[in-house]
């Protein structure tokens, strides 16, 4: 068992988890919250992940993020090396693979609370802000807990991008499922066998608190 | 009442409204004051009633409007606030107008019980800077009042879930009028309960509105309970306003008519 890889795989999700959540929470409110073009072309961008082959993802980030590019050579100038082939570049790469998995969530979240309770809301003397605070984001906690879990699992279980973008630098970009590949290939059976089975374990039981909780809320309703 | 609860103003708000608003098939052409401490707006459905309240309460952007409210402070002078005037491109956010509507549908927070309910919108008026009637001391003495008003003592620590519907209007009528300042909207308000005890609520919420200087503008399609109410009727017809006085006069046709369908029902084979 590899248990820096298994750290290395922790981390990068915890990361990922925590910055999308930030990101996600304003995105997804803004998306939710109106009907026009520009709202579906972002949410087709921000999608896009879901359909194309992580590969592809990687192989842009790996030519953004290098010194073919403007941006690429501005990070590479204040880093003093290039994001790709760090922990910091498959963060990024992370962020943006596993995008739709925490903003889709939220959006049929904020989507499904009813605007007469954020009229209601306005009328009793509550800013948008509060509004969205005391009203929008209790009603849709569940769909918060969703997109965390999601966005942390998805992570868990990347391999395109972080083999594009991060190669297999031992405890720098060299997570579990990379791991696995290079058991795999060394055909070490029993090493891979082992690491497929936490991340099979780890998989099952996550999404099993997820639907278990779900239905739990579920039955409450009803009952 | 204790004499620390101080109000900041000595009549009742004068309301004048100028609003011009299409929604849908219907055009809203309307012109009126509000002068008296009840009115009542009459009207069949799709007459322009919701609109109206919901451009006052601030929930419309209206195509044309002048819409302004005159208090008398307790110094004796007049202020006046225009909430709307779309000349000046003038429009007063709907969440710094604290005019609270209870609309037909209840529309409670589902995540908060019947005292936190209430508390939500009392709270947030108690913070306005801009509003001298909220002291700590007015807040609870307020809401132990509105508890009784409507009805709702037993429920206080109720999730909606475990409302029915007449209870669930109640507090939404509850919450509307912990948060008003000086103007309460009430969207066919008693339309839900049982007619003795929206009479009963009714006998009770005129003088306590009054007591507070509040300014109430309610909608119904009912001719007793217009009646009940005694108050200032403006009858609307296809967004626009018929008449205005007080509803002996303005609903004198109606009220015959129903008398006339009671007595043929009563005088019908026995």
């Amino acid at each position: 068992m590899d248990t820096q890889a298994l750290w290395l795989t922790l981390r990068l999700a915890l990361t990922t988890t925590a910055l999308l959540l930030v990101i996600a929470l304003p995105l997804a409110w803004w998306i939710a919250s109106g009907t026009s073009a520009a709202r579906a072309l972002v949410q087709a961008v921000v999608a896009l992940p879901l359909v194309l082959p992580p590969t592809v993802l990687g192989f842009y980030l790996l030519v953004a993020l290098g010194p073919l590019t403007a941006p690429g050579r501005l990070i590479i100038g204040l880093l003093g090396h290039p994001l790709a082939f760090s922990f910091a570049g498959l963060v990024v790469g992370s962020v943006l693979y596993s995008l739709p998995f925490a903003v889709q969530p939220l959006v049929a979240g904020f989507r499904a609370v009813d605007t007469a309770l954020l009229e209601v809301a306005a009328t009793l003397g509550a800013s948008p802000w509060r509004a969205f605070r005391t009203i929008t984001l209790p009603l849709a906690r569940p769909s918060l807990i969703a997109a965390a879990v999601l966005t942390f699992t998805h992570t868990v279980g990347e391999f395109g991008v972080v083999l594009m973008l991060g190669g297999n630098i031992p405890g720098a970009t060299r997570t579990l499922s990379i791991a696995l590949y290079d058991q795999v290939q060394d055909f070490n059976y029993a090493a891979a066998n082992r690491t497929a089975e936490v991340l099979l374990a780890f998989s099952l039981v996550t999404l099993l608190v997820v639907y278990w909780r779900g239905a739990e809320r579920r039955s409450l309703l009803v009952g | 009442m204790s004499a620390r609860a101080i109000l900041p103003i000595q009549t009742t708000p004068q309301v004048d409204v100028d609003l011009r608003h299409r929604i849908g098939t219907l055009n809203v052409d309307v012109r009126f004051s509000l002068t008296q401490p009840w009115t009542i707006l009459f009207g069949p459905s799709g007459s322009g009633k919701t609109t109206i309240m919901r451009a006052i309460a601030g929930l419309v952007h209206p195509a044309s409007a002048t819409i302004v409210t005159t208090l008398v402070d307790v110094r004796g002078q007049e202020q006046s606030r225009r909430l709307v005037d779309t000349h000046e491109r003038h429009f007063v956010e709907c969440h710094r107008r604290h005019i609270p509507l209870a609309a037909q549908r209840a529309s409670l927070f589902p995540h908060m019980t019947v005292r936190q309910q209430i508390g939500y919108g009392m709270r947030l008026m108690a913070k306005d800077p801009e509003d001298e009637n909220s002291g700590q001391e007015v807040y609870g003495e307020k809401t132990e009042e509105i508890f009784n008003l409507f009805r709702i003592v037993h429920l206080a620590d109720k999730q909606p879930s475990a409302l029915s519907g007449g209870e669930a209007q109640r507090v939404s009528m509850a919450r509307a009028a912990a948060a008003a300042a000086h103007l309460l909207l009430l969207d066919e308000p008693f339309s839900g309960l049982d007619m003795a005890l929206a009479s009963e609520i009714m006998q009770d919420l005129q003088p306590w509105a009054a007591k507070r200087n509040l300014c109430v503008l309610s909608v119904t399609h009912d001719v007793a309970e217009a009646f009940q109410l005694g108050a200032e009727v403006i009858k609307l017809a296809e967004g626009r306003v018929v008449e205005q006085g007080p509803v002996e006069v303005v609903l004198a046709e109606e009220r015959a008519r129903l008398l006339a369908q009671l007595n043929g029902a009563a005088g019908s084979p026995a």
